[in-house]
């Protein structure tokens, strides 16, 4: 047994020995060619003069433009009329009847704790003066909810009933869900105009994947017993799926609803890049002005409401506890503080309140049941009985709707509430400006960040950028294939071959060489920042709970929120772009370290504890290795991140693609920005590929 | 259960809507972009709020970069209208307007295109770029003229550049500055940087001036950076177009040289607001365009509002608000 192992390893360290050699030869040809070549490496002339593919864009664009135009602008005519019409509604709704309206639900859901929490971020909405904005954001984001929910739940029932239907759509879902958004979001433009209609019709193929799918498992998931003794009842197909299957598969839905509204949510924010309104387009202008208040005031009412959203989402598909008839209750205060005598008595009083509440809601609805039972039985005595029965549960719902039409009548009837009231303005900007202008102003600061920029621009971008685009392209070309060759296999090495001969093609080879090079150092710096901070929480919760908080904080927020920062410390520049897409693609990083470190199981490094193994040794030699797939899938998903990045660095200096992006958006030149758009994807997804079919290599050979 | 209460939610909003559809009242609408520079932010929020204050329009306003596609999503429909066009900036403007621009009853540019987007009237905003270099590097190297800069560009290099000299250029790309183009062909040995954004251009401007580190800065007259430092022009050559114009994309971008654009500095910029031709025939937004025919701001008071806004950070809305509660005199006349 243990000769075996010894032969194994060593055929292991030659091989290598091998490998590592490979590389550094690798390395020093396209290191000694790079030297050679005098300019940026191109594509062959003959082959971009041919392939224009950017030429051909905007041909078929006006072809489609000049011939079905009218359909799209049908469609788009239909989602900007209701979007104008919720718009509209919320606007003009007095303040008082949207609190309510997001208060009571939040409440009825969540309970008391989410009540108030929804009522503070309804608060901060109109304290920064945000009201617009968040409302015109509220608004996009329910509608492509409502469509998403609509037109998701339809497929994944079809989904769930045919199997030829569900292998159809799998690849289409993954495709949705690999694409970058932006790369649709842009043809959205092109073909709905630009506002709120292709905002919603970008968002409804981010967000639909979830709840297409969930729905589609919670069916199929379904225990057979179940559907075996409703068929022996007699049910027919159909009755079996609205009465059986679809009920048991609500928590299914209902997860992926939750998850429907947080990317719709991700999404619309971004679309302010199409001309949505909303404060997607609030913190764009901020960074615009290069004001940091303003764009934190933004950011913050995004994350907010993101919370807000989500916790509102979980708490409709969750079950309330029970407790025991003995137990008192707690409505504001953690119920693990029962014991407390102080906690006890503060809940006190709120517990009275709850229950005249309750009483009073109970005996409203009582009577609009017993209301509508008398004037109904005039006609039909059943369906009486029926609706009155349907009203007298309703005892939530029903005290809620009397609110906002008694809040409606008062302001159409009696004091114009209006909009939110500008005395309650609390604008935290002025003293977030101050300081961050107090902090820029100081010259240790300045120097620092200088010393940074200078550091990150000598020693990583410049050298990586004149090394990547000065090798030749059809050396680089080769390494990719190569290298697709070894982890996935032909197929996939052909594809390489394909998708990069596309991107030089189209003549945005050097593009896509600075593009990548800011991937790389972005994906280095997060390496080395995150690793440590995935060890540290791998060994003290405390700090991985709170950095879990941060984390969770810094993913709902979207990209371009991260530019505010680092354009205020760091300036614009090229060096700037990439410290964004650092700040922006860590989180998972650090997550996945700490993850795989603690997911390797206490007997691994017991027992190399017990081999007398320090600390280091441990974390060196056993921890490590058994957490390379994990590391490797967080390394994956922050290369993707960085590129998803690359597309609003532009906005504080970045080169390369997403310049290409801008640029063609700005001269109405859809092919360019769109050839520059599907680089991205090209890049991000060959690099996506690689990884993940290494990791599953790492994985089978650890026995995992 | 859990059905139930999707079905009351679901129930619940559809009740809202129907509730609203008393309230919707059918306001004039019109749809605004917004610039992507505070000066031109201020003129389009002048006109938006005079609109909505004396006409009762409600303006929807989008964030959009300004170039040609604003220009093509203006032609479509998409956006009603845009403000304060900077002649030498639009490369649309000669294919899409067909009518003159008069200011003060001289004909400062005629157009001839296809007439796809309607010139609404002046801004009244007078412009004038150049390149500018602060006074304490002009003094300190005698640098007197563009021809100077060449002598010194290993003080204006950064890190970035490496031994050529560093200009801040023209931050927006569709923008059409060709800065990079300029320097070229007048043997100007620098690095055009585009920053991306007015701020962040302005920002490291700022930033190097405080240091009193030489640096170039590409910029436009009015701003609030000529109130706030010293900085002169470097005396670009004379405005010149070269006959026939050939630097345009559809001839590829070639040039004549030193004899014309882009090798020479820009025209002085008549500045005009400009909106979709069947928008504003509509008889229902005849006031609209009246008023916009009628429309001029004075550089002077763009450059007030600019430092309220810019230096002392105000929101827009505020500061257009009190400049048009204190100043009717000057705008009252456009209502006519």
């Amino acid at each position: 047994m243990s000769s075996s192992t010894e032969i194994l390893g060593k055929s292991n360290q030659s091989k290598n020995i091998i490998t590592y050699s490979i590389i550094g030869i690798v390395f020093l040809i396209a290191f000694w060619l790079s030297s050679q070549s005098e300019g940026p490496s191109k594509f062959p002339k003959f082959v971009t003069d041919e392939f224009t593919f950017t030429a051909w864009v905007n041909e078929g664009e006006d072809f489609l433009k000049k011939n079905y135009r009218w359909i799209t602008k049908i469609i788009a005519g239909y989602i900007k009329a209701s979007y104008y019409f919720v718009e509209d509604f919320l606007l003009e709704s007095p303040w008082l009847l949207i609190t309510a309206i997001i208060f009571l639900p939040c409440m009825i859901a969540g309970g008391l704790r989410l009540g108030l929490y929804s009522l503070f971020v309804v608060y901060f909405w109109g304290a920064t003066g945000m009201w617009e904005p968040s409302l015109q954001t509220v608004a996009l984001m329910g509608l492509s909810v409502l469509l998403c929910v609509f037109f998701g739940f339809i497929l994944g029932v079809f989904c769930s009933q045919s199997d030829r239907f569900e292998n159809f759509m799998k690849p289409v879902l993954d495709t949705m869900q690999v694409m970058p958004a932006f790369v649709y979001l842009f043809p959205a433009l092109f073909f709905f105009g630009i506002g709120g209609a292709p905002a919603i019709l970008a968002t409804m193929i981010y967000a639909m994947p979830p709840i297409i799918r969930l729905t589609n498992t919670g069916i199929r998931q379904v225990p057979a017993q179940t559907i075996e003794s409703a068929t022996s009842f007699g049910s027919n197909k159909l009755q079996l799926l609205f009465k059986i299957k679809i009920p048991l598969s609500l928590p299914s839905i209902m997860m992926g609803i939750n998850q429907v509204i947080m990317m719709a949510l991700a999404l619309v924010v971004l679309a302010c890049f199409i001309g949505a309104e909303g404060i997607g387009g609030q913190v764009w202008q901020a960074i615009r002005r290069l004001d940091v208040g303003w764009a934190m005031e933004g950011g913050l009412c995004i994350l907010f409401m993101a919370i807000m959203f989500d916790r509102f989402s979980m708490a409709f598909s969750k079950d309330k506890e029970r407790l025991p008839s003995d137990v008192q209750k707690f409505y504001l205060l953690p119920q693990s503080w029962a014991k407390h005598q102080i906690a006890r008595l503060i809940e006190k009083p709120l517990s009275i309140t709850h229950d005249i509440m309750k009483y009073i809601c109970l005996f409203i609805t009582n009577l609009i049941a017993y209301v509508f039972k008398s004037l109904i039985s005039i006609f039909n005595k059943i369906s009486a009985e029926d609706i009155g029965d349907f009203i007298s549960k309703r005892y939530y719902i029903i005290p809620s709707f009397i609110v906002f039409l008694l809040i409606i009548l008062v302001d159409a009837y009696f004091i114009k509430i209006g909009s939110f009231p500008e005395e309650w303005r609390l604008s935290i900007r002025q003293p977030i400006t101050n300081a961050v202008e107090s902090l820029t102003v100081n010259p240790g600061f300045i120097s620092f960040t200088k010393g940074l920029r200078a550091f990150v621009y000598l020693n990583l971008l410049r050298p990586l950028d004149v090394f990547l685009t000065h090798i030749p392209w059809w050396y680089t070309m080769a390494v990719f294939v190569a290298l697709g060759y070894i982890t996935v296999g032909i197929r996939f090495a052909i594809i390489t071959a394909l998708l990069l001969s596309f991107i030089g093609a189209c003549g945005i080879w050097s593009h896509s060489m600075i593009t990548l090079s800011s991937v790389l150092v972005s994906v280095a710096l997060c390496f080395v920042i995150g690793v440590p901070l995935g060890i540290i929480a791998s060994y003290n919760e405390r700090f991985r709970n709170i950095q879990n908080v941060v984390l969770d904080a810094m993913q709902t927020l979207p990209y371009f929120c991260y530019l505010i920062p680092v354009l205020m410390f760091f300036g614009g520049g090229i060096v700037s772009a990439v410290l964004a897409t650092v700040i922006y693609a860590i989180p998972p990083i650090i997550r996945l370290t700490s993850l795989g470190l603690t997911q390797v199981s206490g007997t691994y490094s017991e027992v190399s504890r017990s081999f007398g193994g320090t600390l280091i040794q441990t974390l060196n030699k056993v921890k490590f290795p058994l957490a390379v797939p994990s590391l490797v899938i967080g390394f994956n998903q922050t290369v993707i991140m960085a590129f998803a990045m690359q597309i609003v660095t532009p906005l504080i200096g970045g080169k390369g693609l997403g310049l290409e992006v801008f640029n063609g958006l700005a001269r109405s030149d859809t092919g360019r920005g769109l050839a520059a758009g599907i680089g991205i994807v090209l890049l991000a997804i060959i690099i996506d590929r690689i990884t993940l079919a290494w990791t599953k290599k790492q994985r089978q050979a650890l026995g995992l | 259960m859990k059905l139930t209460k999707t079905i009351s939610a679901l129930f619940l909003s559809l009740v809202l809507l129907v509730g609203s559809l008393g309230q919707a009242n059918a306001a004039k609408r019109l749809h605004a972009a917004i610039a992507d520079w505070t000066g031109g932010i201020i003129t389009c929020e002048v006109a938006v709020a005079i609109l909505e204050r004396e006409y009762g329009y409600k303006v929807k306003q989008t964030v959009f970069p300004s170039g040609t596609g604003l220009w093509e999503a203006i032609a479509a429909g998409e956006i009603d209208f845009a403000c304060e066009s900077w002649p030498s900036y639009a490369e649309a403007d000669s294919v899409m307007l067909n009518e003159d621009l008069i200011y003060e009853g001289k004909v400062v540019g005629s157009y001839s295109g296809d007439g796809s987007v309607d010139l609404l009237g002046t801004a009244g905003i007078i412009g004038l770029s150049d390149y500018w270099i602060p006074r304490y590097a002009a003094e300190e190297f005698g640098i007197k003229t563009w021809k100077d800069l060449n002598k010194h560009k290993d003080k204006f290099a950064t890190i970035e550049t490496g031994n050529r000299g560093r200009l801040i250029a023209c931050p927006v790309a569709g923008w059409n500055c060709h800065d990079q183009k300029r320097l070229d062909l007048l043997g100007i040995d620098f690095q055009a940087d585009e920053l991306g954004t007015e701020a962040a251009a302005i920002a490291e401007a700022k930033a190097a001036y405080m240091r009193k580190e030489p640096f170039m800065l590409y910029l436009w007259s009015p701003h609030w950076f000529f109130g706030q430092y010293d900085m002169v022009g470097v005396q670009l050559p004379d405005h010149k177009v070269c006959d026939p114009d050939t630097f345009t994309e559809s001839n590829n971008w070639k040039d004549c040289g030193t004899k014309g654009w882009p090798a020479t500095g820009w025209a002085k910029d008549y500045t005009m607001n400009y909106g979709n031709p069947a928008v504003f025939a509509k008889s229902e937004n005849a006031e609209a365009k009246k008023f916009f025919e009628n429309m001029s701001l004075q550089n002077i008071d763009q450059a007030k509002m600019l430092v309220e806004v810019d230096i002392k950070k105000r929101p827009v809305k505020e500061v257009v608000a009190e400049w048009l509660d204190n100043n009717p005199d000057k705008w009252k006349p456009w209502l006519k």
